[in-house]
């Protein structure tokens, strides 16, 4: 009896009872919210657990034992097929969830409504997972959807904002056609060949790789690429971060654009494209996006003085990194090289979910407790909000990429692999490090100063919201202390899974 | 078991240099009065100025957060974890390859933190001597890591056990290269080496942030007692160990070969002649560069990082760099 479907049934039970729930009161309906999210966790984890101990493919099928129909050898129902990639994103995701849920009962309090919000961060954490452990095509596009526009209703949760409201509208829209470009693809690809499971259709454009399947690649990359919020198509993510509750920001930075982006690119690319077509085009097309959104993201990101936006273009500028090694991993498929770039990058995602998941949550203790994130007015915060500020040089720090934290050894990883692939490549990765360098300090330095009027009466916020960044503060360091353990153990097993592409179809298909 | 020994070795290590460059501090004070035909102060005159410091009281301003009461603290701490990487006229305690990033990040990170301490001191001057020491120090490193990495590349080439560490200098060094054009090039990055040390410990032209005729000590103006008395030592095991950096990539001869000695005496006679050499060093960069040269406005400074410093560094890299690219026959 696998736990997967567990991964499932348990946040959309906790979802959708989240109405009934709430008729017993508040508090209930906090409890809730954190039982079942913490119960995910633990799925999650025995999940994580099983495929990196096994080294083994989870594969479920909904409604049978196996994927295959009577008498025809090839998949007919809808399947779950998790890899260590799979389950490494369903680790994070109900990790930073169960953190941000946590921190949402002290900082959404003075809200109303709030039946419908966790319902939604629940709906929200559901559709994530879903992504990661879908094999089947349409699944994983009614997942994305599910996640959209949980996203698009949590942006715009505060209603009564007219920043909410904008950013909310921006997102939607143009989400909309993000994921419209997405359908058209995946119909493209089934008026083609005729089925919609991954592992299916990897050996079907294998077998006669037309132009259709190249056009619904571009398709596929283009949605994908503006979901990730890379640099033509990121102006959404600097308006939804921002407005949206910080516990949401923590949850869009750290985990729905790494889903619903990067994993969705690194799946398809690598376990349906990989073999079929010359994935050194692709390759370099991710690069040139990824090199593109590394400059502009930190560079944008130097001159904000909304802290929210900051962080915002920071993330923006991070998944320029990501998009990088994964890009590398795909040009340099199948060296060295390329391996440490797609570990580096798969390194980055869990790295940068946990650091930009601390920032934000320090970012709305600071407007949770001050009521303004505008740097100009912030200044001497650290006199003040003395925790706060130590979680905001933790999380600095560690996306800039010191030493003792986790993020030098995923962006090492990152410099090693570009400098080894093309040294121009690695002088772009460090000319990003250096504007973002310069953005945080600039934040730090507005944090350490003499204190202004506006924070003189400010102080720490509550318990529930300062454990999870207690908690988030502990898992970068201690990540920080065993980079190479972490990236022998987990990240090279990992890209081995994920470039084992023969082993993900004859999972499903079974050797036929 | 080893690690026993490294952390005895790092806590000998620690008290010795921490005499040997407070006594420095001495001599150069005694240098450069005699320069200036002054008596000057006795030889262990820092040795009681520290001790003093550490008696008086100190006060911690109003405005000033947590983090400045920490940042003496953070400075020594890192000096002394520095003192692991840093080469003493044998290879570094915790020599790996790739060390020589630690070593850069490390002494970068002691001006970092003097930096933060002064901005959240709440006091105007120190905010301004802090940003002009950002504002050095983010320009006078970059001229140093090229000439450095550039050396231990081209070092690594002769065949070394750990590339881009710093006991590759006890392998081969910089001399043995041999051609005219790698010598021109070495003689050009040790002027740019020198003119880097006098940055790093603020001598002479470079005397910017802290300059105390303008700005009240910068960086320091409100440190004072105890916490002052942890900058100035963890200032001074920096500039030993800045010193050592240059000693050990230009001249990384031992004494211990030549009159053969072997174990640990021959560790002790090449530590206090590694020393000496770290002194002659200082005496160039530091005693003399402060007797004879005033103090740089901020932006001439940085047009000399920017405009006569690296673009030396550069020359020197190629000219190091020439015989191994096989541009020329």
């Amino acid at each position: 009896m696998s736990a997967l479907p567990f991964l499932i049934i348990i946040p959309l039970l906790g979802a959708f009872s989240m109405p009934i729930i709430s008729l017993f009161g508040e508090k209930a309906r906090s409890a809730w919210a954190m039982l079942v999210s913490a119960l995910t966790l633990g799925v999650a984890s025995k999940v994580f657990y099983d495929v990196w101990s096994t080294k083994q493919l989870i594969v479920y099928t909904l409604g049978d034992t196996t994927p295959l129909g009577k008498g025809v050898n090839f998949p007919i129902r809808i399947l779950w097929e998790v890899d260590l990639l799979g389950a490494l994103m369903a680790l994070i995701v109900t990790f930073v969830g169960f953190m941000a849920i946590i921190y949402s009962i002290e900082y959404m309090k003075h809200d109303t409504g709030l039946e419908k919000y966790y319902t939604l961060i629940l709906v929200l954490e559901l559709g994530m997972l879903g992504i990661v452990i879908t094999g089947d095509m349409f699944n994983f596009y009614v997942f994305l959807e599910i996640m959209s526009i949980a996203s698009y209703a949590l942006v715009a949760f505060r209603n009564d904002t007219w920043e909410g409201i904008e950013a909310g509208i921006k997102y939607m829209f143009v989400g909309s056609l993000a994921s419209s470009f997405i359908l058209l693809g995946i119909a493209l690809l089934y008026g083609q060949y005729g089925t919609l499971t991954m592992s299916y259709l990897a050996v079907k454009i294998a077998q006669n790789p037309t132009l259709v399947s190249k056009v619904a690649l571009g398709f596929f990359i283009g949605g994908l690429l503006f979901k990730s919020g890379a640099v033509p198509v990121h102006m959404w993510l600097s308006d939804a971060h921002p407005a949206a509750p910080s516990s949401i920001s923590a949850m869009l930075s750290g985990l729905v654009i790494k889903v619903g982006g990067v994993y969705a690119l690194t799946r398809i690319a690598f376990s349906i494209y990989a073999t079929s077509i010359s994935i050194k085009t692709v390759g370099w097309i991710i690069i040139f996006f990824g090199c593109v959104t590394l400059i502009v993201g930190n560079a944008m990101a130097v001159i904000q003085t909304d802290m929210k936006r900051l962080f915002a273009f920071s993330s923006v500028g991070q998944i320029g990194y990501i998009l990088l090694g994964i890009g590398i991993g795909l040009t340099a498929y199948g060296t060295k090289v390329g391996d440490i770039a797609l570990a580096g990058a798969i390194y980055h995602i869990i790295n940068h979910a946990l650091m930009k998941a601390l920032l934000f949550l320090v970012a709305g203790a600071v407007l949770h407790q001050v009521g303004t994130k505008n740097l100009n007015e912030l200044s001497g915060l650290a006199k003040k909000m003395p925790l706060t500020s130590f979680a905001f040089l933790i999380g600095a720090a560690a996306i800039v990429g010191l030493p003792p934290l986790n993020g030098f050894a995923s962006k090492w990883l990152i410099y090693e692999s570009s400098a080894l692939y093309n040294p121009f490549l690695a002088a772009i990765a460090v000319l990003g490090t250096a504007f973002c360098t310069a953005a945080y300090i600039r934040v730090l330095f507005t944090f350490f100063g003499r204190p202004s009027e506006v924070v003189e009466n400010a102080k720490e916020p509550g318990k529930a919201m300062i454990i999870p960044m207690l908690i988030l503060i502990l898992a970068i360091i201690i990540m920080g202390l065993f980079p190479w353990q972490i990236s022998d153990k987990i990240m090279l097993p990992t890209v081995d899974m994920i470039k084992d592409q023969l082993h993900y179809v004859v999972a499903v298909i079974g050797g036929a | 078991m080893n690690l026993i020994y490294a952390t005895l070795g790092l806590i000998g290590l620690y008290i010795y240099v921490s005499f040997a460059s407070l006594l420095w501090e001495g001599l150069d004070r005694k240098l450069v009065a005699r320069m200036q035909r002054r008596v000057g102060p006795p030889l262990l005159q820092p040795f009681y100025d520290f001790l003093k410091l550490v008696s008086k009281e100190s006060i911690i301003p109003r405005h000033a957060g947590k983090i400045f009461e920490l940042a003496p603290v953070f400075a020594l701490t890192v000096s002394i974890a520095l003192l692991a990487y840093t080469p003493f006229g044998f290879a570094p305690l915790f020599n790996t390859k790739g060390d020589v990033i630690v070593f850069i990040y490390l002494l970068t990170l002691i001006a970092f933190i003097r930096v933060v301490g002064a901005i959240n001191s709440g006091s105007p001057y120190a905010q301004i001597g802090a940003q002009r020491e950002m504002i050095i120090l983010v320009s006078r490193e970059v001229p140093m890591m090229l000439g450095l990495f550039a050396i231990l590349w081209r070092l690594s080439k002769l065949g070394v056990s750990k590339p881009f560490s710093l006991a590759t200098f006890y392998e081969h060094n910089i001399w043995e290269i041999g051609t005219p054009l790698a010598f021109m090039g070495t003689i050009i990055l040790l002027l740019v080496f020198l003119a880097w040390l006098a940055s790093e410990i603020e001598a002479g032209y470079f005397n910017i942030p802290e300059a105390e005729q303008e700005l009240a000590e910068g960086p320091m103006a409100e440190y004072s007692g105890r916490h002052l008395a942890l900058f100035k030592l963890s200032n001074a095991l920096k500039e030993f160990i800045s010193a050592s950096l240059v000693v050990a990539i230009f001249f990384p001869w031992g004494i211990s070969g030549l009159v053969g000695l072997t174990g640990t005496s021959a560790i002790i006679a090449d530590l206090i002649f590694h020393t000496l050499k770290v002194f002659a060093v200082l005496f160039v960069s530091m005693s003399i560069f402060r007797a004879v040269t005033g103090r740089l406005r901020i932006t001439q400074a940085v047009q000399v990082f920017w405009l006569r410093m690296l673009p030396a560094a550069i020359i020197g890299v190629l000219l190091i760099a020439i015989d191994i690219l096989e541009v020329i026959a």
